[in-house]
């Protein structure tokens, strides 16, 4: 029982990483109608981002978050303005395929410049915890959720309140019409990406908090991701969003086939509530 | 693009390629003969998804599954029947795959573009958990198979696949089996209205698929002497058809095997000159045919205006 209510927090600390990275692909997918099998790649260079700035000049990772968003920002802009703008209403089959080359060069970039050696990030605070009763909960993993909301509602506002998430929306609704009404159709398509990839940086950096990081360490959150959209919808309003992350707590782990079952039957009691 | 094209030229010629391929044996090089081997093996998968994926037009990224269940066949008829007959296990994993392709055919068809394409991911993944665990087919540790003593006996078996399978390709295309999945995949609705029954030709199609698949599975297992989950169920073979057919040309009878051919020429010149980056270099590759030959190299000779024409066309899909 005690194991229950432990996997129940852990569960609940960790949806909330896979709720970012979750994010960030079904605005992808939601908007552009592309599946974006680099979100893996985006998500490892951002806990690359962290690492770097860690190691080199000692940053705290919660304060590389900004940077590696920016950063992430930056090269989605420029991958999908000129590189997948070439195929964006081609057959899903064309960009599916575009993607996982992209996430091939990118995860081999990285292994070259970064190597494969597994690295990890420990901050002054990595281990300490606090208990409620008999659940232990990590500072660490608290704090990631916390951001990991901050970010989630800060999406929500830019999406309804900016003219440029209104002009986002219209896109996604009808593209030749939004072009009528005079939206620059391959920027905002470039911006879209460049959200998703940033927010995939930002999610590396709370990973890479928790995780360790190796250059492949992205593809099974994207995996996840998938199952999240699929079950959570594609729309990015929050109450969907809340789903979204209640069912990335359902992910399986590499343990023995019980202790799965055991996990998983936590992880939906959770779902139940939403 | 309609129809399934067939350049008589270029499908002679590569029936031509294919010839010339059985003779790989009589060179007595076992680089050679592993290199085309898997050049045959990689064209049988890719001229199988080409059924579902491009004649039909639905993207299956699970078609490993048939390959690993083909390759399982062979692996447990050695292990609990102690068969090396090439022909029964080829024959018990056609059958297995069929099987395995019509039960989950009738439901995951009904799935549609990206939805499909993840679902039979999905399937792939699991497949692959779930026969690992399987203690009756080797579990974790998985099956060592005792080869045939004459080796080459394996690459004529893959030959013998691959022609059969271009075969059955070519044949398909040119019958009333093939209008039938053309029609399914320009317009599923449509074809229903005018009496076309989708999931039946669905179901066939993914079936006719699956059993190119498992094949070539059945014939690798014996060939490869050792067959485990990661070994049967590798990305690599779930990938690399697709990206050989999209190459060649998605939907022609000839693409496939053009494609696998001109594929494995890159990446093994990459992978034996470049072994640090060759991966790398694939993804690149990748990337560039995709973005300028979105419908492969045999659109090269059907499109007008030649090389200007391609170039032209590079940002027909932008917005």
């Amino acid at each position: 029982m005690q194991l229950f209510w432990q996997d129940l927090v852990n569960g609940l600390l960790a949806g909330g990483i896979f709720a970012v990275v979750a994010l960030g692909f079904s605005l992808v997918w939601g908007i552009m109608n592309i599946i974006n099998l680099a979100h893996g790649a985006f998500i490892m260079l951002g806990a690359y981002v962290a690492y770097v700035m860690f190691t080199a000049w000692h940053v705290d990772p919660f304060l590389s978050l900004p940077v590696a968003f920016v950063v992430l920002f930056a090269l989605g802009y420029a991958i999908q303005r000129y590189i997948i703008n070439f195929v964006v209403r081609a057959p899903i089959l064309t960009t599916f395929l575009l993607t996982f080359g992209l996430s091939l060069l990118v995860v081999n970039v990285a292994l070259l410049i970064f190597h494969g050696d597994i690295k990890g990030i420990e901050t002054s605070y990595s281990g300490s915890n606090f208990s409620i009763g008999s659940v232990t909960i990590a500072w660490v993993k608290l704090w990631t959720l916390v951001a990991a909301l901050a970010i989630t509602a800060l999406m929500q506002v830019f999406l309804t309140t900016s003219r440029t998430g209104r002009a986002i929306r219209a896109t996604a609704q009808d593209v030749d019409a939004a072009q009528l009404t005079g939206v620059r159709v391959a920027h905002l398509y470039a911006i879209v990406f460049a959200l998703g990839a940033g927010l995939a940086g930002a999610a590396g950096v709370l990973i890479s908090l928790s995780y360790s990081i190796e250059p492949t360490m992205g593809d099974p959150f994207v995996i996840t991701a998938f199952v999240v959209c699929v079950l959570g919808g594609l729309e990015a309003c929050r109450a969907r969003s809340w789903a979204v992350s209640s069912t990335a707590w359902w992910r399986p782990s590499g343990r023995s086939t019980s202790e799965r079952a055991c996990r998983m039957r936590s992880r939906w009691s959770c779902c139940s509530w939403f | 693009m309609g129809g399934i094209t067939g350049n008589a030229i270029v499908v002679r010629i590569t029936a031509a390629l294919l010839v010339l391929l059985a003779f790989v044996p009589l060179l007595h090089n076992s680089y050679d003969e592993n290199l085309g081997r898997s050049v045959l093996m990689f064209a049988t998968l890719s001229m199988g998804w080409n059924v579902i994926g491009g004649y039909t037009g639905y993207v299956s990224f699970g078609n490993v599954v048939f390959f690993g269940i083909g390759a399982y066949t062979t692996a447990a008829l050695w292990q609990h029947w102690h068969s090396q007959s090439i022909a029964l296990s080829v024959a018990c994993a056609i059958v297995a795959g069929v099987a395995f392709a019509v039960v989950l055919g009738v439901p995951i068809l009904r799935l549609r573009g990206h939805y499909f394409g993840i679902a039979t991911l999905g399937i792939a993944l699991a497949t692959q958990e779930i026969i690992s665990n399987i203690d009756w087919l080797g579990g974790g540790t998985g099956v060592t198979i005792r080869q045939l003593d004459d080796y080459s006996a394996y690459y004529y078996a893959m030959w013998a696949v691959c022609a059969a399978s271009m075969l059955a390709s070519y044949l398909i295309s040119r019958s009333k089996l093939g209008y039938a999945f053309v029609a399914v995949r320009e317009n599923e609705e449509a074809a229903a209205v005018l009496g076309v029954n989708p999931t039946r030709y669905k179901v066939t199609a993914w079936a006719i698929s699956a059993a190119m698949a498992a094949a070539a599975g059945a014939v690798f297992a014996g060939a490869n002497g050792f067959m485990d989950g990661p070994t049967a169920f590798a990305i690599d073979n779930n990938v690399f058809p697709i990206v050989m057919a999209i190459l060649g040309g998605v939907g022609t009878v000839a693409g496939p095997l053009v494609g696998a051919l001109i594929l494995t020429a890159i990446n093994e010149t990459l992978w034996s000159h470049f072994p640090q980056i060759h991966t790398l270099f694939f993804g690149a590759v990748i990337v560039l045919v995709v973005v300028f030959l979105p419908r492969g190299i045999l659109w090269l000779l059907a499109v007008r205006g030649g090389w200007k024409g391609v170039l032209a066309s590079v940002g027909a899909y932008r917005v």
